[in-house]
């Protein structure tokens, strides 16, 4: 049977896509200029899916008023997670409106609507729960599975060996009675994680193992999200109109004549771009933004209502939303090594991360590598080096 | 006001089509509801109360038919009961009428039909029109014959429907009172609005005031009073049945105070350039009018008071009236353009005042965000403010939108020095909304001060609209006292209310004289021992005299309306949650109110 109900995990922040999150959940980034979340829902829509069941959690408002009751014609009910106490305990609030069987994906990675629909097939031929497997180079970053005749019969989170070949793709087709399974999960550390629970299922079930290759991608740091864009803009992911190869401009976007576009480029609605700027090429447009004349704009994710004033340039940059940059703004771009927390990530190819409502007045500098928190005020002339915080004012 | 609702052609269905699409005109007024189903004789059900009383009702009734009609009243002549309630029949019970409107001659029409010996079981003005058709059908005429007579008589607003015992159709006809066609692949249907049968068909006729309309199995014809065939245009709908959810929230108010950004960007799509500093409104920016009469009600009425403040600053002389009073008290107009806001469309008293305009000879412009509304035909021209549908009673992204469209108005069909300002100003717009609903304390404001005795507003120049509205939301939803006031005028009066239970809101944008002025009268109050809550952008240093801030993100003047306003949205939202109030359906209130 053709499974119609698909449940999406969408209640996490995604901590490590700090500052980017501090006023909507990870699913809620830009994959490229729309929301990781509407990809992950176009798979679902393009699979088959009829009934779309989100649960919400954090920053739950910006879900709910993206996506309102319906998707490309598709009802979505939301259901609340209050607390964040796993991916297992976030299912469990889908149990009200989930009757039947569900596949289940988390809202926060994109992949091919072929990987949802060959885990459907598996579910409607066999009758068993299944789950999309990778291969992978390294497995141990994630959740590694061992499989037998094309059967799971091990699963371990972040393996210390290398014994592994196939991950978790974190797409599942379960049967109505995975509530019960979860129930009788046992907490660690107050969570319920879905893994125990598949771990607990494969003791008196088969679980069938689904080998998917095509688009599997996900942002765990900020600058993530400029590879992201990448990928989707490669495989032409975009709703926007072609206007030449690798071209996308919203109908109701304003791009001047005496502007350049260099593909792969994609320009969301309502944007204006003034004369003698020059976007892409990577380069992704939000809603409304503004890119004043003579700017250059590469490799660069800019998110709704962000305003770049003439004469500036932005390399590797990824932008929050409704940020403004006065004249002349420059980041360079190239690698750097980011600093978050205590943590460096080295040789990272990051010109600078500009979270939500920051403020640049104008020739302001970013050194690679930057990172600057929501509500900054960055006055006129300052270089910018290494990490500003939430709602400081930086002057000269 | 009231909805009604009508289908043929859904078989078995036909029970459950009327009552789903009740329930979706619920909104339009929610006292009483009822259907009638015609077969060889009426099927009827109706009870006083909301549509699931009606539910209630019906599961242990039978009602059989293929043709029906329903009803959701909000009362004008009578209390809600079950005897008030509609359908409404003639003595024989062969008759079944649904009406919305005001019937204005029906008192002589009861006497004569009382003395013909007709007994009437309710108060309503609509029980005449079946013991009108009962008449007729007794003196020989087939079933339109005697509805085109019964309608003949009668004198006021009107949109009913009517079914007769032993016909497979249903009649209707209008005159100043909504009435819309769906057309169906196999059924027809009609209602006050489309919500009621666009989850069954997006096709749409409008009916104009004057037409009959008579829906069978064969399909649908409209004509003129004389029975002339009329061909009408058939409209698609663009609106999502599913925009009629809630999507996660609570209330419908929440969600639509949350819609605001995106509203607002549907509103300027494709009107606005900024880098050119110019605004596209089609051949509206021809009107170049040489003066303005905005005529409007309620919460329109607030951002028509802000229409014509742009107007005065472009220089053009403009004026805003409650429509009431211009329809009854009309001013001299000479050459002025008269700009109708409505939300709906159909604002009985909006609509009187625009028609007084047209008798006089003047231009009339409708503000509106229903495309096909009685104000978008009857005008010479129509702008749509494009929000969407807004379910909940109290307006709100409605405002939000007016006030974009009328900026939109003001910059195509003037000049102004600072045109890229303002338009910037707009595009900067969704995403300042989407700043304050983000950051609002306005929460803890309302469980702060949920047990004042009153809460005033006071503002100047472009926040005074915002201070008149921000009561009224608050009066509409929490059926508290409020008050909004020009911040100057409080002083002359007002100011003997206040006390230390009696918050006082101050919206205070910018630093200039008005800003100041009004720095001044947030000490008067303040030296009443009155808390102040002051909705700023941080320009002036009036958070060193409030008690409390809400904060906007720096703008324009103008566009610092939109952003205050929402503030005191979500204030009076979480004020009437606390108290445990019928957020989305208020007491007696209904969302268009289309009776004068």
């Amino acid at each position: 049977m053709h499974i119609d109900t698909a449940v999406v995990l969408a209640a996490g922040e995604g901590t490590r896509l700090r500052p980017l999150t501090r006023n909507r959940p990870k699913p809620m980034l830009p994959a490229a200029n729309r929301p990781i979340l509407e990809h992950v829902f176009d798979a679902l829509v393009e699979a088959g899916i009829e009934k779309l069941v989100v649960v919400v959690g954090y920053k739950r408002d910006r879900v709910q008023d993206h996506f309102g009751p319906t998707y490309r014609g598709v009802p979505i009910s939301y259901v609340s997670q209050t607390k964040q106490l796993g991916s297992g305990h976030a299912l469990l609030q889908a149990r009200s409106v989930v009757d039947g069987p569900a596949l289940v994906m988390n809202g926060d990675r994109l992949v091919d609507p072929a990987t949802i629909e060959a885990v459907d097939t598996s579910y409607a031929e066999t009758g068993h729960t299944s789950i999309a497997v990778l291969e992978r180079q390294d497995t141990s970053r994630y959740g590694a599975v061992e499989v037998q005749d094309g059967d799971i019969v091990n699963i371990v989170e972040k393996p210390r060996h290398d014994d592994f070949r196939l991950i978790n793709g974190g797409v599942y087709a379960f049967d109505g009675d995975i509530f019960e399974a979860i129930d009788e999960t046992t907490r660690h550390a107050g969570e319920l994680a879905l893994t125990d629970t598949i771990e607990l299922l494969l003791e008196s079930a088969r679980v069938r193992a689904v080998e998917v290759d095509g688009m599997w991608v996900d942002a765990t740091y900020p600058w993530d999200l400029l590879t992201v864009a990448r990928e989707v803009l490669a495989r032409g992911r975009v709703v926007e109109s072609a206007r030449d190869e690798q071209v996308w401009v919203d109908n109701s976007a304003r791009v001047h004549d005496e502007a350049t576009l260099q593909s792969p480029v994609v320009i969301g609605p309502d944007c204006e771009v003034g004369p003698d700027a020059v976007i892409g090429p990577d380069v992704a447009l939000g809603r409304n933004v503004t890119v004043g004349a003579n700017s250059v704009i590469q490799h660069s994710v800019l998110d709704a209502d962000t305003r770049v004033d003439p004469s500036s340039t932005l390399v590797d940059t990824v932008t929050g939303q409704d940020v403004n940059l006065g004249i002349s703004t420059v980041v360079p771009g190239g690698p750097a090594d980011v600093q978050v927390g205590t943590e460096v990530f080295e040789d990272q190819r990051l010109g600078a991360v500009i979270a939500d409502r920051a403020v640049a007045l104008g020739d302001v500098s970013f050194v690679s590598g930057s990172l600057v928190g929501p509500n900054a005020r960055l006055a006129t002339g300052v270089t910018v080096d290494g990490t500003v915080r939430e709602g400081a004012e930086v002057v000269r | 006001m009231c909805g009604i609702i009508g289908c043929v052609g859904r078989g078995d269905e036909t029970l459950d089509t009327l009552v789903h699409g009740l329930s979706k005109l619920e909104y339009r007024g929610y006292d009483s509801a009822g259907v009638a189903l015609a077969n060889s004789h009426i099927d009827l059900c109706k009870h006083s109360g909301k549509i699931a009383d009606l539910r209630e009702a019906l599961s242990d009734r039978t009602l059989s038919g293929s043709v029906g009609i329903g009803h959701t009243r909000w009362s004008t002549h009578g209390p809600p009961t079950d005897e008030n309630a509609h359908p409404h029949q003639d003595c024989t019970g062969d008759v079944a009428v649904v009406h919305n409107g005001i019937i204005e001659n029906y008192q002589s029409l009861r006497d004569e039909l009382v003395s013909a010996g007709h007994t009437f079981t309710s108060d309503t003005d609509t029980e005449v029109v079946p013991h009108l058709i009962e008449d007729a059908l007794d003196a020989g005429a087939d079933p339109e014959d005697a509805v085109r007579e019964a309608i003949s008589r009668l004198e006021g607003s009107y949109a009913v429907a009517v079914v007769v015992a032993g016909c497979d159709s249903v009649f209707a006809a209008r005159n100043d009172s909504p009435l819309v066609l769906g057309i169906g692949e196999d059924a027809t249907y009609l209602a006050s609005d489309v919500p009621a049968f666009r989850d069954f068909t997006d096709k749409v006729v409008y009916l104009a005031d004057g037409e009959f309309a008579r829906l069978n199995g064969d399909g649908w014809t409209v004509t003129d009073t004389d029975g002339t065939v009329i061909e009408k245009d058939i409209d698609t709908v663009q609106w999502d049945p599913e925009e009629t959810g809630k999507s996660g929230y609570d209330h419908f108010m929440l969600k639509e105070i949350h819609e605001q950004p995106r509203a607002l960007r549907q509103c300027l799509r494709g009107r606005v350039d900024e880098l050119a500093g110019t605004v596209d409104i089609g051949d509206l920016g021809d009107l170049s009018p040489t003066g303005v009469q905005f005529v409007a009600c309620g919460t329109s009425y607030h951002a028509a008071l802000h229409g014509a403040q742009l107007f005065r600053e472009a220089g053009i002389p403009a004026q805003a009236f409650l429509a009431s009073e211009y329809a009854t008290a009309t001013p001299p107009i000479g050459d002025a353009l008269v700009v109708g806001v409505t939300q709906s469309g159909e604002t009985a008293d909006t609509l009187s005042a625009l028609r007084a305009a047209r008798r006089r000879g003047a231009r009339t412009l409708a503000v509106t965000n229903v495309v096909g509304s009685t104000a978008a035909r009857e005008c010479d021209h129509a702008l749509y403010i494009r929000a969407g549908p807004e379910i909940g009673v109290a307006a709100t992204k409605t405002f939000a939108s007016q006030l974009a469209a009328l900026n939109l108005l003001a910059l195509g069909t003037s000049t102004t020095g600072d045109a890229r300002q303002v338009i910037s100003a707009l595009r900067d717009l969704p995403g300042h909304v989407q700043a304050v609903l983000d950051e609002s304390a306005a929460q803890e404001i309302a469980e702060l001060y949920q047990d004042a005795n009153a809460y005033f507003f006071i503002g100047r120049g472009y926040q005074e609209p915002v201070a008149l509205e921000g009561a009224l939301k608050m009066k509409e939803i929490t059926y508290k006292h409020a008050e909004g006031f020009a911040a100057g005028e409080l002083k002359h009066g007002p100011l003997a209310l206040v006390t230390e239970n009696t918050p006082v809101f101050a919206i205070v944008t910018g630093d200039d004289e008005r800003a100041r002025k009004t720095i001044g009268n947030v000490k008067e109050v303040e030296a009443r021992d009155a808390p102040v809550v002051a909705i700023t952008d941080g320009q002036s240093d009036v958070e060193r005299y409030a008690d409390h801030v809400l904060e906007i993100p720096e703008t324009h003047p103008r566009a610092a309306a939109v952003l205050a306003n929402t503030h005191l949205q979500l204030v009076s939202y979480h004020t009437a949650a606390l108290l445990g109030r019928n957020i989305d359906k208020p007491r007696n209130l209904a969302k268009s109110v289309t009776v004068e």
